[in-house]
Order: C-alpha cells, then sequence, then structure tokens
C-alpha cells in the first residue's frame, strides 16, 4: 500500500516558468516582443516542451535536449523553416492520400503526417485551420473531396489568410458540406456566406441581415456538380450589392476582398491564433490583439504572426504555459511522439472519435469548441483508457511503445535513471512533489520487472491532470 | 440539479474514500440527493420508419383489413388494449406495462413537412427542424450544449450502441460520447497501478495557478469515483436480471447500469434497427422481420422497466421511443409497405400518465397515403426537455411548442 503523501511545509516550489508581471501584461511591446533567457526566466526543459507541445505534436527526448542546448530562437527557426525536404516528405504521403478509398482512410494517413512529419508546425496549423474552416466529410460520395480540401488547408497554412481565404470560397468539399452547393439568381443562398461574414472574417457582433443576404446574391452563379465548382453566368445577379459601404456589381471574389478590408478581420484571425497558440484561459486584451492585427492587415502573412506569438515573452511566461487543454490528437500524438514509436493511426482515428475529435468530422462549421469542453468525467476516463491501450504493450496497438526501450536508448540503463528520465520527457518533472512522491512509490513497490514498472509509470504520468494541459 | 452530488463530492469526501467503500459508494451518493435526485431521459430510436399500423393496431376499423390484405395481423393474435387498438402480438409485455399504468401511447405524431427521404426524415427528426433539416447541431446536442456550464465536469448526454453515433446527438460545444458498454468508462489500469491511482485522485482538487488544472484535477476525481461506481454497479448486477439476447436488451442495460451508478447523465441515447436505412424499412415481406423487432423491442424495454423497478429507479426514467415515419396504410403489393408519415410514439417510465393519448389517425384521410399528424413531435420533445428533463425547450428548439399533459407532476 501507498503511505500518505507527506505533508508539504514552508514556501511553494518555484515553478520553472515565471509568471509576468500585469505591467508587462499591459504592455504589448513587452508581450510580443521576443523572449530572451535571463536569471530571472531561464531557458529550460519545461519551456522547451511548451514550445514543442503548441509548434508541433510534443516532442521526443532528443528534440528536447536540442531545443535546451540551441536555445528558444534557434529552435523557432527550425519548427518554423525545417532543414528536411519537407516537400519531398509531402509529396510522398500526397500519393498515398490519392490512393485512399474514404475519409476514414484519409483521418488516418494525416495522424501519420503529425507523427512523423519533419514539420510538425505545419500538421498543427493544417488542423488549426480544420477547425477554422471546419468542414465534415461524413457525407462525401468520395475521399477526394476531402483530400482535396486537408491539401489546400496544408498549401496555404503557413500562408497568407488573403489567397486561402478565396480557395476556401471555391472549395467544393466545404461548399457541399455547408449545403452551398447550388447558388441561384432566383434563390441566394446564405450558407456560405453566414459562416464566411460571422465565423471566417468579421465575427458574430459585425454582421447585420442584410450585410448576409446583400453577400448571398454576389455568389449567385456558383455551382458544385459532381464535386466540380462551375460557374453558370447566367445564374449570376447582377443587380448593384450594397456591402459594407461597397456598393455597385460585386462578385465573391469582391465580397472576399472587401471582407478583408475590414478591420474585423484580422482581429478575428488573431483571436483565433492566440487561443490556439497562446492561452485558453482568458480572451487577449485588445492591448495585445491590436499590433498582430495591424500586422497581418498589412499582407495577411499568416507565418508573420505565428511567428511573433511563438518567439514572444508572453509565449515563454506562466499566462500561456498549461493555459491550453490538449486536445484529444494532441494528447495520443504527443505519447506516440515521446515513446519514438509509430501505432495503427487507422485504430487511432477511431479511437479519438470515439474522444469527441473525429478528424474530417468536425462537428459544425465552427470546428472544435475545445478548451474546457474537452473536459468532463466520460472524456478523461476515455483518455486514461486510451493511454493505457497505447502503452500497456499488447492490444489493440501491439508492443509499439516501449518506456523501457527509450529510456535505454537514451543511455538510462537503470531503473533509478530510467524513472528520472521518464518524469523529465512526460512531464518534465514539473508537478508537485507530493505527486511526483507518489509516481514514484505507487510504481517502485508494486509488482513487475523495470519494463512492466516503466509502462505503469508512464500510464499515471500521462493520466495526470497536468499532462492533459498544453 | 445535479450540483447536489458535486457539492458533496467537494465538501470533502475524497474519491479513494470513496473508492474504500466500494459497492456502497453509490447508495451514499444517492441518499446525498434523496428527495431532490436527476431525472434521465432514455431515446430509443427505431430506425427506418416504424409500421405504427401493425404496432398499435386499429384492429376494429374496416380500413385497416381492407388495406391490409397480406399484412393483416389476425385479430385473435392481438393483445387488445379496448375496443379499438390492440398491440401487435409479439408486444405483450407492451400491454402489461400498459396496464400497470407504466406506458402511454401518443398517437399521430409527426409533422407538417413529412419527408419520404429516409435521411432527410430522419435528419428533421434529429435537428427538430423541419424548416432547416441542414442546420448543424442535433437538438439532443443542443440539450447538452445548454446544460453545460464552465464548471461542470459530468458528462450530460451518451449514446450507447454499436452504430456511429447518431446525428440528434451532434453538439456545438459540449462532447457526446458514443460508448458501447459501461466498461468504456471504466479506468482500466495495469497490475500494481490501482494504489497509485486512488492516491493521486484522492489529492485535493484545489490549484491555486491555474483554473483549467483546477477543473482536470476534479474532473480527474470524479471520473475515478465514477468509474469505481460503474464497476460496483456491474458487480452487483452481474446475473442476467432477465433481460432477452438482443442488441437493444443489450444497450438498454447498459442503460440502466448508467442509471444506477448515479453519474450524473440525463439523456441516454439507444437504437434499434441498426442505423442507416434500419431494419424497421420493410418494403418487401414486412411481416417476418417485422414481428422479430417488434418483439425485441417490447422484450427489451420490459426488462429494462423490470430491472430499474427492482431497484426503486424507474420513477427517475423517462424513454421515448420515435422512428423517422411510419408507413403507408396500403401495403404495396409485395407484402411490404411504403414510406409514410405520422406514427405512433410510446412513453415509458414510472411517472408517465398511462393510457393513450390523442385519437387514433384516419385511416381514409391520408397525407400521401400515411397517416395525418394532430401531435407535432416537438411538442413530445418540448414535454421531455421542460417537464421531465427541466432544460429550457425554448433555447433547444428555437420556438414554444405546447406541452403534453401526459406525466405525472
Amino acid at each position: 500500500m501507498v503511505s500518505s503523501p507527506a505533508k508539504v511545509t514552508g514556501p511553494p516550489p518555484s515553478r520553472p516558468v515565471s509568471l509576468a508581471s500585469p505591467d508587462q501584461l499591459a504592455d504589448p511591446a513587452w508581450a510580443w516582443a521576443a523572449y530572451e533567457p535571463s536569471a530571472a526566466r531561464p531557458w529550460n526543459i519545461a519551456l522547451a516542451a511548451h514550445l514543442h507541445r503548441r509548434a508541433a505534436f510534443g516532442a521526443s527526448w532528443q528534440q528536447l535536449q536540442q531545443a535546451l542546448s540551441d536555445g528558444p530562437q534557434r529552435t523557432i527557426d527550425r519548427l518554423l523553416r525545417p532543414q528536411a525536404d519537407v516537400d519531398i516528405y509531402n509529396r510522398t504521403q500526397d500519393d498515398y492520400e490519392d490512393a485512399v478509398r474514404s475519409v476514414n482512410e484519409l483521418r488516418a494517413w494525416w495522424l501519420r503526417r503529425m507523427i512523423e512529419s519533419p514539420h510538425p508546425l505545419l500538421e498543427k496549423m493544417t488542423l488549426f485551420w480544420h477547425s477554422y474552416f471546419a468542414t465534415n466529410g461524413g457525407a462525401f460520395n468520395q475521399a477526394g473531396l476531402m483530400t482535396n480540401h486537408l491539401r489546400l488547408l496544408r498549401r496555404h497554412a503557413l500562408g497568407s489568410f488573403a489567397p486561402l481565404l478565396q480557395d476556401i470560397s471555391r472549395d467544393p468539399a466545404l461548399l457541399v458540406w455547408l449545403g452551398a452547393d447550388a447558388n441561384r439568381k432566383a434563390a441566394p443562398n446564405d450558407s456560405f456566406v453566414r459562416p464566411l461574414l460571422e465565423t471566417f472574417t468579421l465575427g458574430p457582433g459585425h454582421v447585420s441581415t442584410e450585410d448576409i443576404q446583400e453577400a448571398a446574391r454576389a455568389f449567385t452563379g456558383w455551382f458544385v456538380f459532381r464535386d466540380q465548382l462551375r460557374y453558370i453566368p447566367r445564374e449570376h445577379d447582377e443587380k448593384p450589392v450594397r456591402l459594407l459601404g461597397r456598393e455597385g456589381h460585386v462578385t465573391g471574389d469582391d465580397v472576399i476582398k472587401t471582407l478583408l478590408d475590414q478591420q474585423a478581420t484580422p482581429r478575428t484571425v488573431v483571436r483565433r491564433l492566440y487561443r490556439w497558440l497562446i492561452s485558453e484561459q482568458d480572451e487577449p486584451s485588445e492591448t495585445l490583439v491590436a499590433p498582430l492585427a495591424a500586422t497581418l492587415a498589412e499582407d495577411y502573412n499568416i507565418a508573420a504572426v505565428v511567428e511573433t506569438m511563438l518567439r514572444s515573452n508572453l509565449f515563454f511566461s506562466g499566462q500561456s504555459y498549461r493555459a491550453r487543454v490538449k486536445c484529444p490528437v494532441e494528447f495520443a500524438v504527443g505519447i506516440v511522439t515521446a515513446m519514438e514509436g509509430m501505432v495503427s493511426t487507422t485504430q487511432l482515428a477511431q479511437d479519438l472519435a470515439e474522444l469527441g475529435q473525429d478528424l474530417c468530422h468536425p462537428p459544425t462549421v465552427e470546428g472544435w469548441a475545445g478548451g474546457r469542453h474537452w473536459i468532463d468525467s466520460a472524456a478523461l476516463a476515455q483518455r486514461h483508457n486510451l493511454a493505457l491501450a497505447l502503452l500497456q504493450g499488447d492490444k489493440p496497438y501491439g508492443n509499439k511503445l516501449d518506456p523501457w526501450a527509450v529510456a535505454q536508448r537514451h543511455e538510462q540503463a537503470s531503473l533509478e535513471s530510467a524513472t528520472q528520465f521518464l518524469l523529465k520527457l512526460l512531464v518534465q518533472d514539473d508537478v508537485d512533489p507530493d505527486v511526483r512522491d507518489v509516481l514514484l512509490e505507487a510504481a517502485r513497490d508494486a509488482e513487475g520487472d523495470t519494463p512492466t514498472f516503466l509502462r505503469r509509470l508512464a500510464h499515471m504520468a500521462v493520466t495526470l491532470p497536468e499532462y492533459q494541459l498544453a | 440539479m445535479s450540483h447536489t452530488r458535486r457539492d458533496f463530492l467537494k465538501a470533502g469526501l475524497g474519491a479513494s474514500a470513496l473508492l474504500s467503500l466500494g459497492p456502497v459508494a453509490p447508495r451514499i451518493l444517492a441518499a446525498s440527493r434523496a428527495g431532490n435526485r436527476d431525472t434521465v431521459l432514455v431515446v430509443l430510436q427505431l430506425s427506418g420508419g416504424n409500421d405504427g399500423l401493425n404496432t398499435v393496431v386499429p384492429y376494429t376499423d374496416d380500413a385497416y383489413a381492407r388495406n391490409r390484405k397480406t399484412l393483416r395481423l389476425p385479430t385473435a393474435d392481438l393483445h387488445k388494449i379496448d375496443e379499438h387498438v390492440a398491440f401487435h402480438p409479439r408486444m405483450e409485455p407492451f400491454l402489461r406495462l400498459y396496464r400497470e399504468g407504466h406506458l402511454s401511447i401518443l398517437h399521430g405524431v409527426g409533422h407538417p413537412k413529412p419527408d419520404q427521404s429516409h435521411d432527410r426524415a430522419m435528419r428533421i427528426w434529429h435537428t427538430a427542424d423541419p424548416e432547416r433539416p441542414e442546420r448543424q447541431t442535433g437538438w439532443l446536442g443542443r440539450a447538452a450544449d445548454h446544460a453545460w456550464k464552465p464548471s461542470a465536469v459530468e458528462t450530460t448526454a451518451v449514446f450507447v450502441g454499436p452504430i456511429v453515433r447518431p446525428f440528434a446527438l451532434n453538439a456545438a460545444h459540449a462532447t457526446v460520447p458514443r460508448i458501447r458498454t459501461a466498461q468504456d468508462l471504466i479506468m482500466r489500469t495495469m497490475p500494481g497501478e490501482n494504489a497509485g491511482q486512488h492516491a493521486l485522485a484522492d489529492r485535493a482538487a484545489t490549484s491555486p495557478d491555474s483554473d483549467l488544472l483546477a477543473l482536470l484535477r476534479q474532473a480527474t476525481q470524479t471520473a475515478h469515483a465514477q468509474s469505481k461506481q460503474i464497476e460496483a454497479v456491474i458487480e452487483a448486477n452481474a446475473g442476467s436480471r432477465g433481460y432477452p439476447s438482443s442488441g437493444l436488451a443489450r444497450d438498454l442495460r447498459t442503460a440502466a447500469h448508467l442509471i444506477r451508478a448515479d453519474i450524473g447523465i440525463r439523456v441516454i441515447f439507444v437504437e434499434i434497427g441498426g442505423g442507416g436505412i434500419g431494419g424497421f424499412d420493410n418494403h418487401a415481406n414486412q411481416l417476418g422481420n417485422h414481428c422479430a423487432l417488434l418483439g425485441q423491442l417490447a422484450e427489451a424495454v420490459s426488462a429494462f422497466v423490470g430491472d430499474l423497478q427492482r431497484d426503486k429507479l424507474l420513477d427517475r426514467v423517462l424513454l421515448m421511443t420515435f422512428s423517422e415515419f411510419g408507413r403507408t396504410v396500403k401495403e404495396n403489393g409485395r407484402r411490404g409497405t411504403g414510406h409514410g408519415a405520422a406514427a405512433p410514439v410510446f412513453l415509458v417510465g414510472g411517472k408517465v400518465k398511462g393510457g393513450r393519448v390523442g385519437p387514433h389517425p384516419s385511416l381514409t384521410d391520408l397525407d400521401n397515403g400515411g397517416l395525418k399528424f394532430h401531435t407535432d413531435f416537438r411538442q413530445v420533445y418540448a414535454t421531455v426537455l421542460d417537464r421531465w428533463l427541466g432544460f429550457d425547450s425554448y433555447a433547444v428548439l428555437g420556438s414554444r411548442f405546447q406541452s403534453l399533459n401526459v406525466l405525472k407532476t
């Protein structure tokens, strides 16, 4: 049996990541300036792991060590612009995906990319846009529609929001899913323009019913027939449209341009990026959003904003550290990445669907709500059981992930050192001392040989509340 | 309503203290809320379009015999409710439930825009929106969204079954899981791991510096406590408890486990017919197949009721059936029927008023060959949302629908 954890006395242990002061938070110049390690805010394994949770799907031991020796800015350089030939990798994967017959199969290929891509940030941002322009392929006749949709998102994921939005407005997958595959002059369809205005660009408070009606007329003439986009000029309404101060003959492309000119649009994008990269704990203040929105409005360069966020003081502060809930995909892929293995992603895609994140099948056009919505008792029980399935070395995933083998690979040959190693790898030792004691003690006292012991420890670590946070 | 149990948990009886109580724990939890217990809605989908006319049979109506040359059920085999209608020969358990006052028949339930396509008709019942069936959330998903609170850690709604989760449960924000058995919510461990997990779960669910972490600690603790409760319930009910061996019986048994475990779930969705264009879609040679399905339905529901009664839980549970449409009054020349319109809905539970509600629709004044509705299905939804679950039906349905006076107060 485990004895009760000893009472902790004295001052609370120092945290590896320090909170920014209220003055600093109120100053966007400080918040968005590049983080420089200092004695007060040292670069450490907790921050290296934090960076990899946000800009990738977690890290292997080797990646953490590399990051520690390179420092934050060089690590970010590599995450943004990897040395490896990403194009060759992605083209090979594209070829595999061309052969898939079902959307469900496509999910598995995508998960594989998340696990092994030399450019995980690109996949991370593709996942971001998948929830931003959320398209559900459940009703598609062919997987190709969804394959092309994901390819579109990946192509622009770190590119420019302007052509991304333009391509999205002509994406058969999104239009079919929204029921916007017929836009007749006699019956303007608002199924696409409503989310275009309310979700993708201006945001709900900035849109009137008239705006939506007018914008819908601008998009008349566009159809999707047999998964192909078609424009039928005689179905286009030539009558003048009044939209956001603009008046005259307006096409769909003009609507996109007009929306990109609105101040609200870059703000919407920045706020969503903030939730994805910085924090779900609170909404960013207008002061923090403004400078990034201004930068984005210049040329809609997504990578520039992502880069500013990742390099920033705010990103490496306590306000951002563990301030997001891992979505199920981040949770599972993070375990696989840390354990340096590859599992059946067909099985994993299915298990993640049960956890509420069915890739290629987001619940609504607004994507997965995320944050607190991932947390409830059933979801945590399911995460616990999925982690067990991944780590127990048995069916259904088989013996693909083996903590002891990973520890040995990194020259941790004793039970004692392998234990320290796992706690550093999985939670960077950043858990309360009593939790640490329980983990060590419970596992040490219990039955089994070293490999079993370490599987148990790994499972207990990844089911900790702390581990659910990104 | 459900905060009572959470407050109780928070109040100091930590998870492992509960765990050490073993099977006693659930009863303690339940007792803490005596008189203030949560109601549970079980929604049972009959996939494929159930033939209401051969389910609740208007056996004295000449038009029934006239239109059902081969499908007419022999009067002598029927289970007569009164001098007008009778249950299908395989539905004797429903007659018993009816006589006991635990079953209501809502006749003529439908809506003004019946659709003869399975997909669209089902979508209408799932979205509760005949005007906008393309909308992206289901009525129970919206109910789960509205029940959601930032500090809540209990799961509101689940689907139990082997098929893809029905669209009715699609929520914009809340996570509505599909589970196959109650075991799916039991937290399995590796050998030797239990003690440590319990020690971890037993830690105070407070956190000085992060709201998300505090919530996660509380949810983890709750998940462990619930896992133990479910385990205890399964162990205590290992016997057959009178359930027949059918998929629906298995799923309702799981539902009973979840209800008994008392873990805060308010909505449980189950299905018979296999999803897709389901088993109730009998365009040819309907008799045998329909017989088997109705037999399974009646036996499974009656076993479920008996199971709940044994533990005095029936007063907390309301089961509601539905199907995407009824079938044509006239059979089709292939010993089958086409897609119809209105059909009966059954309400089963300890608090139903029982009896027949509304007249049986006319068999001669028809809607495209099917029965005309007189009760909008959204009135049924509004009734179960407002009067049974205590949710706000206006928020879920977007309009006010007149409640039906079918529940005891």
